[in-house]
C-alpha cells in the first residue's frame, strides 16, 4: 500500500516537474566581524578634548541581519570662560543591522543597509570653577564628581565594503537620542560618553570602522525564482518564444 | 561594487569635514538668568493691580543692590542671591517699606554647553512685614528660567 502511494506521489512529481517554477541559489558566505573605530582617534589628533576610542563585533544571522555589540570608552573635558567641566566613562551598544544588498551581489562581502541599537553608558562627570556673575555679584561654585548611567538609542544607516580578503572597512551616519542621562534635569552632562551633548535630544555624527571578518558559514540563498520554459512552451516556441511568469502561471490554471 | 567603495571612501572626507563643523564652539544665546517673579494683587478682591510706584531692593551685609524702581507696575521679577540660601529685599510699595525674607534651596544648572551653568532655586519659606504687604504667598516654589510667576504680593 506504501509503495503504491509512493510511486503515486511520485508520479505526480514527474507530471508536475515540468511546470514547477526551479529556484536560483547562490551561497552566502556569513561572518564573524570585530573592529575598532578610526574616526575617535583621528578626532583626537584634531580636538585635545575629546579622547573616544571605540571597538564592535557583529555576527551575521543571514544574508541580510546581523548582531552588533560594540563598546567605547570616552573622556571629555572643557574649559570655556565660565566653567570647566569633565566627564569619562564607557558605554555599550547593541542592536540590529539590516544589510540591503541583495545577496548574489554583496556575497556577505558588501553592505548598505542601516541599524538599530540601544545604548548604556556608565559615566561620571564634574563641573569645576563655575562663575557666575549677576546683580549680587561675583561667585564660584563646581559640581563635585558623580557617578550616573545613561540610555540612548541609535540609527544608523552606513556602508562597508571589503577592502581585501578578511579586512572590512565601513562608515556609518548615526542619529541618537538620549533616552536618560541618568544626571537629572538640572545637571545634565555636557557630553555623555557614547552619546555625546546631553543638553541636546538628538546627537549626530559619523564614525569609521576597520574590521576583520572571518566566515563561519555558508547559506544557500534562494534568489528571485526564475521561471523554466515547459516542453510544452518549447513546442509553442515560434509563437512564444519568451517565458514569463504570466504565462507559467497561465499554464498551470 | 565600485560605487560602494567610491561612496565609503567619499563618505570619510565627508564625515571629518562634518565632525570638524561640529567640534565649533557656538555662542550663548540662552537666557541664562533664573528670576523670582512676583504678582501685585489687591487684598480682598484678588485682581491684578498696579502699584502707584514701586521700589525692590536686594540687602547684602555690607550694601544694597538695586533692582526695580518703576512707577507703575503690576508685577516685578528679581534674582535671588545664587551665593546664599537666604535673600532679603526691601519692598517700597507707594512709598511705604516692607521687608521681606525669602529662604531657598540652591542648585546648580546646565543651560547649554555654550552658556554653562547658572543657579535655580527652590523656595522654602518666605517671613515679610505688614506695614503695606497684606500677604505674601508662594504660588510656585520653582525659581528657573520658565518665567512663572512665583509669587503673589497682596496689599
Amino acid at each position: 500500500m506504501a509503495k503504491g502511494t509512493c510511486i503515486c506521489f511520485f508520479s505526480l512529481f514527474l507530471l508536475l516537474g515540468s511546470r514547477v517554477m526551479s529556484q536560483d541559489t547562490v551561497m552566502v558566505p556569513l561572518h564573524v566581524r570585530a573592529g575598532f573605530d578610526l574616526s575617535g582617534p583621528v578626532m583626537h589628533l584634531i580636538s585635545k578634548n575629546l579622547a573616544s576610542y571605540g571597538v564592535l563585533a557583529s555576527v551575521d544571522i543571514n544574508q541580510n541581519l546581523s548582531v552588533n555589540a560594540g563598546a567605547r570608552y570616552t573622556s571629555f573635558s572643557s574649559a570655556v570662560y565660565n566653567y570647566s567641566f569633565q566627564s569619562h566613562g564607557t558605554s555599550f551598544v547593541i542592536g540590529p543591522d539590516y544589510n540591503y544588498i541583495k545577496p548574489k551581489v554583496g556575497q556577505g562581502r558588501y553592505f548598505a543597509g542601516f541599524g538599530f541599537r540601544y545604548g548604556l553608558s556608565f559615566y561620571n562627570q564634574e563641573a569645576t570653577g563655575i562663575k557666575y556673575t549677576n546683580s549680587w555679584g561675583e561667585g564660584v561654585s563646581s559640581i563635585p564628581l558623580s557617578h550616573h548611567i545613561g540610555h540612548f538609542l541609535e540609527f544608523t544607516p552606513g556602508v562597508r565594503a571589503e577592502l581585501f580578503r578578511g579586512v572590512t572597512i565601513g562608515w556609518n551616519l548615526y542619529l541618537r537620542v538620549l533616552v536618560s542621562s541618568g544626571a537629572g534635569h538640572d545637571l545634565k552632562p555636557v557630553w555623555m560618553p557614547g552619546y555625546g551633548d546631553a543638553t541636546s535630544g538628538i546627537a549626530t555624527g559619523a564614525e569609521y570602522y576597520v574590521s576583520f571578518s572571518i566566515p563561519y558559514k555558508k547559506i544557500r540563498v534562494i534568489i528571485k525564482p526564475k521561471p523554466v520554459s515547459t516542453d510544452e512552451d518549447n513546442e509553442e516556441g515560434v509563437e512564444n518564444p519568451s517565458t514569463t511568469p504570466s504565462s507559467v502561471m497561465g499554464g498551470r490554471l | 561594487m565600485k560605487t560602494l567603495w567610491s561612496v565609503s571612501l567619499t563618505g570619510a572626507a565627508l564625515m571629518l569635514i562634518l565632525e570638524l563643523i561640529s567640534c565649533s564652539r557656538q555662542a550663548c544665546y540662552d537666557n541664562t538668568n533664573a528670576l523670582m517673579n512676583t504678582s501685585l494683587l489687591a487684598s480682598g478682591t484678588g485682581h491684578d493691580t498696579s502699584s502707584v510706584s514701586l521700589i525692590v531692593k536686594g540687602i547684602t551685609p555690607t550694601d544694597t543692590v538695586d533692582f526695580v524702581d518703576t512707577k507703575s507696575d503690576s508685577h516685578f521679577s528679581v534674582p535671588l542671591d545664587p551665593g546664599n540660601d537666604v535673600t532679603t529685599f526691601y519692598i517700597v510699595l507707594n512709598g511705604v517699606t516692607d521687608t521681606a525674607v525669602i529662604t531657598y534651596e540652591r542648585s546648580p544648572h546646565l543651560v547649554s554647553a555654550e552658556c554653562g551653568y547658572t543657579f535655580v532655586s527652590e523656595l522654602t519659606g518666605l517671613n515679610t512685614t505688614h506695614n503695606i504687604i497684606d500677604t505674601l504667598m508662594i504660588i510656585d516654589n520653582s525659581v528657573n528660567l520658565n518665567g512663572k510667576r512665583n509669587l503673589h504680593l497682596f496689599f
